[in-house]
């Protein structure tokens, strides 16, 4: 029998684990065991494991990482995460990216247990600091997080952080690129009502102790795929296809394959990394082209700005401007690899048109849906 | 329960799908060009709901959850989806599609995964 209650203080709990508790994960042909810590979140303490639990986000918002509680207790964490939306609390539905163990747990999740290649890097706890604020363009908030040891992540994958004080962790990108390394560097935009993001906005100082999970995220690069690039993003999107731009010039791969970015952002005001990614594009003028889509500017302001920038520049929405030129380029699509990065409906938008209007198979498109 | 009468064969485009409900039961009604289809209303993925997430081409359905993709008119899989969707049995009486509704059809997490 399944005891399914939550539960909000770990005060007077009958059960309450004093020491790591054990969780099995099952399915018909499947099944996987591993620890979790008190208070760790489930999905965490599996994954860390190497058990290869179903997630996207990884922070609530997506509803990817749904089990089923077959025996034991659990809390269920953040009450009013939106990937709760559509569960079924009624049979058990919960989300493991939030909900912590209080005893021993018997969980089934849809789908299978699958990892997404072989050399998938193993995720872990790490407590960092938190350095090098500085704001590139309004709104917008850089950061370095310094670990006590080197990581190893994939280009495109991203850390989620916990803000001192603030319950819950916020996914974000890594903007560099490094196959191993102390120094992860990332990018925020301004949300109001957003805990980490505001947090954020708030920070010139070093800050210790930040506690971060991953790396995460399956819209990675990999330069033995020989793949064409196509990479779509708008504002802080830009993180993790940047830290593949970075990776794909640092490892040879925009000396033999092609590689095409359209950023999207409101503004010229609203514009950051314009440096950094035509240093890149110098540096590959035959096969990396950038197009820098502004959503909310008149052709003539553009034109103004444009002189000088030697980016291509265009207006409209990132993703209808973006299928747009793939559908009329009329070239091959099978060598093709499409990466996005961006707010919800731009990501949406853009699946949408490239199955509908560009023939791009699902294989080809990767994309990690958090926001 | 019987054969219902579920929409008109006009209501749902070529090449589309459409959620109706009859008798508390949601069903998704595509039409695949030379007649019409009846699915339960859930991606058996991870029960995303396909009137809202499902974009259809040429005969194809694709989840845009997690790109699953099928063929509209067996509900065979094609690309990564690891599930097949289920049917209503269903035909026309004019021109009124009817589904043959004598159980609601759920997909079962417990008993996937069979392959």
């Amino acid at each position: 029998m399944s005891c399914f209650r939550p539960w909000n203080s770990r005060s007077g709990y009958p059960h309450l684990p004093i020491a790591a508790v054990r969780i099995e994960i099952r399915k018909k042909e499947q099944a996987a065991g591993f620890e979790a810590e008190p208070g760790e979140q489930l999905l965490y303490a599996g994954l860390r494991a190497g058990v290869p639990l179903p997630y996207e986000c990884a922070t609530g918002t997506c509803g990817t990482c749904k089990g089923r509680l077959r025996e034991g207790d659990i809390d269920h964490g953040w009450e009013d995460a939106p990937g709760r939306a559509r569960l079924k609390p009624a049979r058990g539905e919960f989300l493991m990216c939030q909900a912590t163990a209080g005893s021993e747990c018997r969980i089934d999740i849809p789908g299978r247990l699958q990892g997404f290649r072989d050399d998938d890097i193993t995720p872990a706890h790490h407590v960092v600091t938190l350095h090098g604020w500085e704001e590139p363009c309004r709104d917008i908030r850089g950061f370095h997080a310094e670990f006590p040891v080197p990581v190893r992540f994939h280009a495109g994958q991203y850390f989620v952080l916990e803000a001192p004080g603030l319950s819950g962790y916020r996914a974000y990108s890594m903007v560099n690129y490094a196959s191993e390394t102390t120094r992860l560097e990332f990018v925020i935009k301004r949300l109001h009502g957003g805990g980490f993001s505001e947090w954020a906005f708030d920070q010139n100082r070093s800050i210790e102790g930040v506690r971060v999970f991953g790396p995460l995220g399956r819209a990675t690069f990999h330069p033995d795929e020989s793949r064409e690039l196509f990479l779509v993003c708008g504002g802080s999107g830009i993180a993790g296809l940047l830290s593949i731009l970075e990776h794909a010039h640092a490892s040879g791969h925009l000396q033999q394959h092609r590689a095409t970015l359209f950023f999207g952002v409101r503004t010229t005001r609203d514009l950051f990394f314009v440096d950094r990614l035509r240093a890149l594009r110098d540096r590959h003028p035959e096969n990396l082209s950038v197009t820098i889509v502004l959503s909310d500017e008149e052709e003539t302001a553009v034109a103004g700005h444009r002189a000088g920038q030697e980016l291509d520049w265009a207006t409209g929405l990132v993703h209808e401007v973006a299928i747009s030129a793939l559908s009329e380029a009329d070239g091959p699509v099978d060598d093709l690899m499409v990466y996005l990065a961006g707010p919800p409906p731009m990501v949406d938008g853009a699946i949408r048109a490239l199955i509908i209007d560009a023939g791009i198979p699902p294989g080809s498109i990767r994309y990690d849906k958090f926001s | 329960m019987t054969w219902k009468a579920v929409c008109a064969t006009a209501d749902v485009a070529e090449d589309s799908v459409r959620l109706y409900e009859v008798d508390g039961i949601e069903i998704l009604i595509a039409n695949v060009g030379d007649g019409f289809r009846a699915y339960p209303p859930m991606c058996p993925h991870m029960e995303e709901p396909l009137d809202d997430s499902a974009i259809c081409k040429n005969g194809v359905m694709t989840c845009t959850k997690h790109l699953w993709q099928w063929d509209m008119k067996t509900g065979e899989t094609q690309g990564p989806a690891e599930k097949p969707l289920l049917m209503y049995e269903v035909q026309l009486e004019g021109e009124q599609v009817m589904v043959y509704l004598d159980q609601e059809l759920e997909y079962d997490f417990d008993d996937d995964d069979d392959d």
